[in-house]
Parts: structure tokens; C-alpha cells; sequence
């Protein structure tokens, strides 16, 4: 329990919940579409990955971890792919970033 | 502890979203919510130890469902007429149908209780059973593919027709993709 | 601490929820779904370390590459499909 290795693991799984659930504040409080979409590409790459690292350290070197990092790849690859996706179909369907000289 | 309390408030989520959907004007949204219940859904199977069911549910409530969804909105409208006041009727019939499962609830045995009936006889017959019947050595495959045969084989057609429909998606032909963008320009 | 950060997860699932229910534009919403995905993934790998049998992370990886999928499918068929232009359009008419 007072294993260094497992204290460190439990550092990084609590933050990487606490930068999913940063992510998920910017969702709320940012004010246009986009600005939410960059406050949730947190979550796919600090959240995840932080908490990937996490119970690979706890889990040791075996298969668990093998299929815990090709997660993870998965994940760092498809989000972004995405996100980038959702981007340009919002900018398709007309919906305009709000730009900083416009105070509505 | 954290066990339970993870079953209940998944549960909890599950009954949320289904009370949002139900309010839900635009069609668009209670769509994309369906999806969220399925993947509550598929969570809450994992928490149950119920892996294949999950993995169905999510592939088929969170990937299939919403895309024909999608497609019959595209065909039709999707606003939904508003409108004023509660249908009697249907309150009456809803309130009768839950009455009527929770009433069915206090057949069902205890969760993974050793003395459930599902426990108690047909392993057995399965251990002894399997080498006189089938002769496969592994008990797991004897089961998975002579007794339950056909739920095998409905299981991988599921399977089959998500890789195809990944094909499709991934796999667009180059002179229908240059079609799809000239009409959209 | 793993059923902490359980806990935490959960939480996050809630407000991805709300999220998902008080979004504008329908593009908010497939955002919303989009967290959700990623935070589903994150319980299930999570939640086989909390009973102490992580052997349910191959469901893990298939949720994340259907989750890909799904939104890739939706987007292509708002950009491409029949409602992609009307559809904002009249989101954004409902929602001013």
C-alpha cells in the first residue's frame, strides 16, 4: 500500500479525473462552440492520458498494459481526428467562431 | 461499498437522461441523448459482469440506433409539434405497465446469489453431460458452439455487419465522394 | 484512491450529461456525446482496477473505436447528407 510506485499511480489517476472534470467546467463556461471544443480536447489528452499512465503503473508489465497503451494510442489519435472533424463541420454548417472585437 | 454506489447512481444517470429525452422539443437532441443512455447503458453492463451484452449495446444502441435515427430524421421533420397539457390516457397506461414490472420484480432471485436456479442444475448437466454429447475437449467452445449454436451465430452476424458497415464508412468510392462534394458546393 | 477517482469520473458523467442536455446548437450535443464516449472508456478501464479484475479492457479499447465511428458518421452525414445546411440553420432559428 505505502508502495511508491502505487502513490504515484493514485497521483496521477486523481489528476487526470480532476483535468476531465477542468474540461468539462470549460464546456460549460466557455461562450461560443469552438472555444468549447478546445476546453474538451482537456479531457482526450491530459484526462486520458494521465489516467492511462496511472493504472499502467499500477497494473506492472504485463498484457493489461499492452492493451492499456494501445487505449490510450487510440484515443490520442481518433479524439483530435474528431474534434477536427466537428470543427469543420460546425464551420460548414454556418456556425461562425465569435471573434474577440465582437461583444455580444 | 464504491460497488454499489456506482450501480446506483449509473442507475440514477440512466433514469435522468430517459426523463431528459422525454422532455426534449428537437429530435436532433433527444437522439444524440439516446446515445448517452446507451453508453450509460453498456456501463451499467459491465458493472453487472454482463461484457457481451455491453459490447452489443454499445455497438448497436450507441453506433447503429443513432445513425438510423439520423436517417429517418433526415427523410421526415424533426421538431416535435408542441403541445399543451398531459395525455390522460397514455399516464394511465404507463403508470399500469410499471406497476405491472415492478410487481414482476419481486419474482426475480437475488443478483449472483449461489442458489439461483440459473446456478443450480444446468452446469452440472453441461460438465457431464458435454463429452458424451459433443466430444470437444474445451467445455467453454462445446457450449458456446453446439448448445448455444444459433445465439453464436446470431452474435457474429452482429459482428460481421459492424465491420461491413465500418468498410462502408471508412471505405466511401472515390466517384461517389466527388459526386457528394460537387453537390455540396 | 481508485474508488476516488471512480467517484470523480462518475461526477464527470453527470455534468457530460447536462452538458448533453442544456447544449445550443446540435453540434454541442455530438460534442457532448463525444465526452461522454471518451469518459465511458475512462470508467470501464477504471472500474476493472476497482474490482480488482482488469480483464474487461479489451471492451475499453472497442468502446473507443466505436465511440470514433459514431461521430464520425454523424459529422459525415451533417456535412454531406440531406439536413446538413437546413438543419443549423433552423437550429440556430430555434435557439436565437
Amino acid at each position: 500500500m505505502n508502495d511508491p510506485v502505487y502513490l504515484i499511480a493514485c497521483c496521477l489517476l486523481i489528476l487526470g479525473a480532476v483535468f476531465v472534470l477542468i474540461g468539462l467546467l470549460g464546456v460549460f463556461r466557455m461562450p461560443d462552440f469552438f472555444t468549447r471544443l478546445h476546453a474538451a480536447s482537456i479531457i482526450d489528452s491530459m484526462g486520458t492520458l494521465l489516467i492511462m499512465l496511472g493504472l499502467m503503473l499500477m497494473s506492472g508489465i504485463n498484457l493489461i498494459t499492452v492493451k492499456l497503451f494501445l487505449i490510450l494510442l487510440f484515443i490520442l489519435i481518433t479524439t483530435p481526428t474528431a474534434a477536427h472533424a466537428l470543427a469543420k463541420s460546425a464551420l460548414h454548417g454556418k456556425l461562425k467562431p465569435k471573434l474577440g472585437d465582437d461583444k455580444s | 461499498m464504491i460497488i454499489y454506489f456506482t450501480d446506483i447512481a449509473l442507475s440514477l444517470m440512466l433514469i435522468l437522461t430517459a426523463m431528459v429525452i422525454a422532455v426534449q422539443r428537437n429530435l436532433l437532441g433527444a437522439v444524440m441523448l439516446s446515445g448517452i443512455y446507451s453508453l450509460l447503458c453498456a456501463s451499467l453492463f459491465v458493472c453487472l459482469d454482463a461484457v457481451d451484452v455491453a459490447f452489443t449495446e454499445a455497438a448497436v444502441g450507441g453506433g447503429v440506433a443513432t445513425i438510423l435515427f439520423l436517417g429517418t430524421l433526415a427523410q421526415t421533420d424533426y421538431e416535435k409539434k408542441s403541445r399543451v397539457g398531459i395525455s390522460w390516457s397514455g399516464l394511465f397506461l404507463v403508470i399500469i405497465c410499471g406497476s405491472l414490472l415492478v410487481y414482476g420484480l419481486s419474482d426475480i432471485p437475488g443478483f449472483g446469489l449461489a442458489d439461483n436456479p440459473v446456478q443450480t442444475y444446468l452446469a452440472d448437466v453441461y460438465l457431464v453431460q458435454s463429452q458424451k454429447d459433443i466430444a470437444v475437449p474445451n467445455l467453454v467452445t462445446a457450449v458456446l458452439a453446439s448448445y448455444r449454436g444459433y445465439d453464436t451465430l446470431g452474435e457474429t452476424t452482429v459482428i460481421f455487419t459492424a465491420g461491413i458497415a465500418v468498410l462502408i464508412l471508412l471505405g466511401r468510392g472515390k466517384a461517389d465522394s466527388d459526386t457528394v462534394e460537387s453537390k455540396e458546393s | 484512491m481508485v474508488e476516488f477517482t471512480i467517484l470523480l469520473i462518475l461526477l464527470s458523467m453527470l455534468l457530460a450529461l447536462i452538458s448533453a442536455a442544456i447544449g445550443e446548437t446540435v453540434y454541442d450535443k455530438i460534442l457532448a456525446v463525444n465526452i461522454f464516449g471518451t469518459i465511458t472508456v475512462l470508467f470501464i478501464a477504471v472500474y476493472g482496477f476497482v474490482t480488482g479484475r482488469p480483464d474487461f479492457l479489451d471492451i475499453a479499447l472497442v468502446y473507443a473505436l466505436i465511440s470514433f465511428v459514431t461521430t464520425i458518421a454523424v459529422l459525415k452525414f451533417f456535412e454531406y447528407g440531406d439536413m446538413g445546411k437546413s438543419s443549423t440553420d433552423r437550429e440556430q432559428d430555434i435557439d436565437i
